[in-house]
């Protein structure tokens, strides 16, 4: 009884690392490719059939991109952009969020509601207004406007409400009764129980932050204080696209983002079933 | 009760903010605009008077919206010959890239922003711009000035808008075919000539085709832009591609389909999906000719010298043109200069337009192996002569033209009629519509639209 | 309980302010300093482009009042007919696809299994990898004559090259490729989403359901997805708003050189930025805008009296 069971056992794990090794090589060979073309003329890059490792490999290409366009200079803006950003937006988020999800007030349904719903309209609806707002307080041109734009997100008091739901409500009552203050519940018991929850927003918003294309188009016109996307789409010009170089950058600008995403793994897995609470 | 006091501040509070920066917005755009043009009657009355005398020794800062500011070879050396001659003017750029440059500048301008000069990239985004109120009307200046219109070569009666102008064009570049010599060695055929119609052009793609796999060799090449193929149709002259009527494009799709479904040319859904850029396959030495604008000149220059074009061995020769239309007649594209309206330094900016727009910036762009607008013949020995240019007289002789159609032309909306064309094209190249549909699609869409 | 009862009215004559609206100021400071942000910057200009579907407007030129007509005039616009239509569709298939994905990875992930880590950093790769990239690489690959994908598909099948599917480039397949797409690039958004999820579950429930003698698959119904609830719902509701939102993904997918999408794959946000920025018809592009919102609202407020009774 118990042999056969190991038996199916067995097979399934072999199945399961059978599937999970082809989907991982799925996920990766579009790396693989981009990778190579970074290594290639741009001519190269989409020509067919396709070499996988280049013939003469280009490693010129990895220097080109630092000279071509100020990548290092957009790469320290983008870095502190995201980094400010996000340190905000995990502060303003989760304390507008212990309110949503655990205390009790008037218009709180119409208000999460509202907040929600405004996820939905699509920035390009409301750019040309937010621009021409932005200009009078003075701010185009500056790493503010990106920073006020970014911070105060209703994606994150989203996110982190759902994340508070799930903690049980009999802690802070408890809590409560030991003459805690509602700061230092927050304080004391949402923060350390959320990491999870933090670390999802803290990489979430790193990234779209990192990746944010249009925003800094909009608001940062001066050469010095662009970033790395616009830096990317500079080997993009009106007659012709520098492909190999696009890749190399690529490469490049992915390198910090997996850096913080690696940073931060093991937090998924300290939840609250790690954090010794139970009950 | 307090409660509800509470409540009712809170309301009243984002009211009041909310009120308070729309009438601020709505307020402020009407004070910068009075203060706008406060400022501009200023200057324009400080020019007055000092128009006679010497130009102001102010020192001035210009802003110049362009795009690829580090792919353009010729915005630096424009920049540093007009400060040379204009030692208070600093002109300073603002990039805004290449993709979606007209919506970014419209943008940028409808938010106020201080730029001064303004590179207009194609048609139907100067006709917003102009819709929009954000350009300089040119004439008054041009009078003044005695710019002589006709040095344009006609291109600045076709961006005239009631009558008047809004931009100078300072490059116009138009369609040649380029074709690889080696290619027509290897197959024994005699290169092109300067005067070719459209039908002998697709005999001689037919001769120049062979091989197969990595080695085929397609004797033609038509980019996926809707000019590349649909823009044939318009080259004798009877139609235009905002008359709301596209029935006389159905000839030019029946050859281009036919050249795709026979293997001449490559198959558009395939080059689209692929990102296949025109250079490449040329590079590769995997067309034997190609028509395409003359910008692609100094890359094709450049590319030979630096080996990353394997068709060292090339030339240019006129566009192909319909039977009894006179050879040289071909498409164009300009790109213009224009004045912020609510320029601060509007006698400066229009200033440097002028040099940008003139003889002497049509000299510096030349240089660089770019077609400036005005072309005279000093300025096609200038490009001719440039190092790696072909030697034959054929391409030399290939640089002049005697009629440049816009590929858009001008028309209030011709922005969404561009819309309109670009996706029916698609449909017809992709054979998800056949030619009659496609054709059926831009008649009844254009038709809707002009009768609005 | 009952001590709280007692101690509240004694309490209460010290305090300057009734519990009630001292608690409201606490909520009301925990809120601020997110929505005091959020209102200048984002609900202001929001609110201002709602006045404009009202209006017409050209983004410069003084504004004109034309009440509804913008929305009437979207009543026989058959172009917005089809990006709306799209856009659902398109909704439709991302949705449930992703979220099946997401969770199966998530669980698979939260195992105790090999390379975990590496793992999970290349399931989330494409979320993070540069969009421009990722969608040269992916078009390159189902290029419909040379890509590898219908090279092996001939090969495995037999089909002529002509006779497969051509992706992208392919009027029935386009939408079919673009979902793909999507779930492939996301997926590993939404896995860290569960991952984070998983980790609240207190593996209690999951030791007492074994004790109760439930299988793998009772202890994921009984235990998993209840306790996941409010994660579901959140990403249930991100995934129907990005996929309403979408516009980047089709750009980069179909979009050549004139940036341009055809009638099978415009999408809503596209059709509001063309009539906004290449039309310059702000108002109309408003009034859009508005009937997006008003469908996600809708969805919102169903989900959401969904959430309270199944969380309840």
């Amino acid at each position: 009884m118990t042999g056969t069971n190991q038996g199916f056992k067995i097979a399934t794990k072999v199945l399961i690392y059978a599937l999970l090794a082809v989907a991982v090589f799925c996920m990766l060979v579009p790396y693989i490719w981009m990778l190579s073309s970074s290594l290639k003329l741009n001519k190269d890059v989409f020509s067919f059939p396709m070499q996988w490792i280049p013939a003469n490999p280009r490693w010129e290409n990895f220097q080109d991109i630092w000279t071509r366009i100020p990548l290092g200079r957009f790469i320290y803006n983008t870095a502190k952009l995201s980094v400010i950003v996000t340190l905000l937006q995990l502060l303003t988020s989760s304390f507008a969020a212990y309110a949503f999800s655990k205390l009790h007030f008037k218009g709180k349904n119409v208000l999460f509601l509202g907040y929600i719903a405004t996820i939905a309209i699509p920035w390009q609806a409301y750019m040309v207004p937010q621009f021409i707002l932005m200009r009078q307080l003075g701010l185009n041109n500056t790493h503010m406007a990106i920073i006020l734009l970014q911070a105060f997100s209703a994606f994150g008091v989203f996110l982190m409400r759902q994340f508070y739901q799930g903690v049980p409500d009999e802690l802070c009552e408890a809590a409560r009764i030991d003459g805690l203050s509602e700061y230092g519940i927050w304080a004391k018991i949402m923060l350390p129980l959320s990491k999870p929850a933090l670390s999802t927003l803290t990489i979430f918003t790193f990234v779209s932050t990192w990746n944010d294309f249009l925003g800094p188009m909009i608001y940062l016109t001066r050469t010095e204080l662009k970033t790395i996307q616009i830096g990317l789409r500079m080997f993009i010009s009106q007659y012709s696209a520098e492909y190999g170089l696009i890749m190399a950058a690529s490469v490049v600008s992915i390198i910090p983002v997996v850096i913080v995403f690696l940073a931060l793994q093991k937090y998924f897995v300290q939840g609250v079933a790690s954090s010794g609470i139970k009950g | 009760m307090k409660m509800n006091m509470k409540k009712y501040a809170g309301l009243t509070f984002a009211a009041v903010l909310t009120m308070g920066a729309l009438a601020g917005c709505g307020g402020n755009n009407n004070g910068n605009n009075a203060a706008d043009s406060a400022a501009t009657a200023a200057p324009t009355a400080a020019s007055n008077a000092s128009a006679s005398s010497e130009p102001s020794q102010e020192p001035v800062t210009l802003k110049w919206a362009l795009w690829d500011w580090e792919a353009t070879a010729y915005y630096k050396p424009l920049i540093e010959a007009y400060q040379k001659a204009h030692p208070n003017v600093t002109v300073e750029f603002v990039d805004l890239g290449s993709t979606d440059y007209m919506t970014m500048l419209s943008t940028q301008l409808s938010g106020g922003a201080d730029l001064d000069v303004l590179t207009i990239k194609d048609i139907p985004g100067y006709s917003n711009l102009v819709k929009q109120n954000h350009l300089e009307p040119l004439k008054g200046y041009m009078g003044d000035n005695s710019i002589d219109p006709a040095l344009y070569g006609g291109t600045v009666e076709q961006i005239e808008v009631d009558g008047e102008v809004y931009a100078l064009p300072f490059r116009s570049d138009f369609w040649v075919v380029y074709y690889n010599k080696d290619l027509f060695d290897k197959a024994g055929v005699e290169y092109p000539s300067n005067d070719m119609t459209i039908a002998q052009y697709d005999e001689l793609a037919r001769k120049l085709t062979s091989g197969s796999g990595a080695e085929k060799v397609y004797g033609a090449h038509y980019h996926t832009w809707r000019s590349a193929v649909q823009l044939f149709g318009i080259l004798d002259g009877k139609n235009t591609v905002v008359d709301g009527n596209y029935d006389f494009l159905k000839p030019t799709y029946e050859q281009i389909l036919k050249e795709q479904e026979d293997g001449i040319v490559m198959d558009y859904a395939t080059l689209k999906t692929s990102s296949t850029h025109y250079s490449g396959v040329f590079y590769n030495n995997s067309v034997a000719m190609m028509n395409m604008g003359s910008w692609f000149i100094a890359t094709q220059i450049e590319k030979v010298k630096s080996g990353e074009s394997q068709a060292a061995n090339w030339g240019i020769v006129k566009y192909p043109h319909p039977e009894g239309v006179e050879a040289g007649t071909t498409l164009g594209t300009i790109t213009s200069l224009a004045v912020n309206q609510k320029s601060e330094h509007k006698e400066a900016a229009l200033e440097f337009m002028k040099f940008v727009t003139g003889e002497e910036g049509a000299g510096v762009i030349a240089s660089t192996g770019t077609i400036p607008a005005i072309k005279n013949d000093a300025v096609i020995s200038s490009i001719a002569s440039i190092e790696g240019f072909p030697a034959d007289e054929n391409s030399k002789a290939a640089l002049t033209t005697v009629k440049t159609y816009l590929e858009m032309p001008m028309h209030e909306k011709s922005a969404d009629i561009e819309l309109i064309l670009n996706e029916a094209h698609d449909n017809i190249m992709t054979k998800n519509a056949t030619i009659d549909e496609g054709i059926k699609d831009m008649n009844t869409r254009v038709g809707q639209l002009l009768g609005n | 309980m009952q001590n709280e009862t007692v101690l509240r009215p004694k309490q209460a004559p010290k305090r300057l302010l009734s519990k009630g609206v001292r608690d409201h100021l606490v909520a009301y400071s925990f809120i601020a300093p997110n929505f005091i942000g959020f209102a200048i910057f984002t609900l202001v200009p929001m609110f201002f482009a709602f006045v404009l579907a009202f209006v017409k407007w050209d983004g410069s030129n003084p504004m004109e009042f034309i009440g509804f007509d913008n929305f009437t005039r979207l009543i026989k616009d058959t172009t917005f007919h089809k990006a709306l239509w799209n856009t659902i569709v398109y909704t439709v298939g991302v949705v449930p696809f992703t979220m099946a994905v997401a969770l199966a990875l998530a669980i698979l992930l939260n195992q105790k299994i090999i390379a975990r880590n590496f793992m999970r950093t290349v399931f989330f790769f494409p979320y993070v990898a540069s969009l421009v990239a990722v969608a040269a690489v992916w078009n390159f690959i189902f290029s419909p004559t040379m890509g590898p994908v219908n090279n092996i598909l001939h090969l495995i099948t037999g089909v002529p090259i002509e006779d497969l599917p051509r992706w992208a480039a392919d009027k029935q397949w386009a939408m079919f490729t673009v979902i793909l797409f999507t779930v492939w690039k996301n997926m590993g958004y939404y896995m860290v989403i569960y991952l984070a999820g998983l980790q609240g579950i207190n593996p209690e429930l999951y030791e007492a359901a074994e004790l109760d003698g439930a299988n793998a698959w009772r202890r994921f119904r009984n235990v998993t997805v209840p306790q996941l609830a409010p994660t579901t719902f959140f990403v249930l509701m991100i995934l129907v708003i990005n996929s309403f939102k979408v516009y980047d993904i089709f750009i980069n997918l179909f979009a050549g050189a004139d940036n341009q999408l055809n009638d099978s794959t415009r999408v809503m946000v596209y059709q509001i930025y063309n009539t906004a920025f290449r039309s310059l018809d702000y108002g109309y592009a408003s009034a859009m805008a508005i009937v997006l919102f008003l469908l996600v609202l809708g969805i919102t407020i169903v989900q959401f009296r969904g959430e309270k009774k199944y969380g309840q």
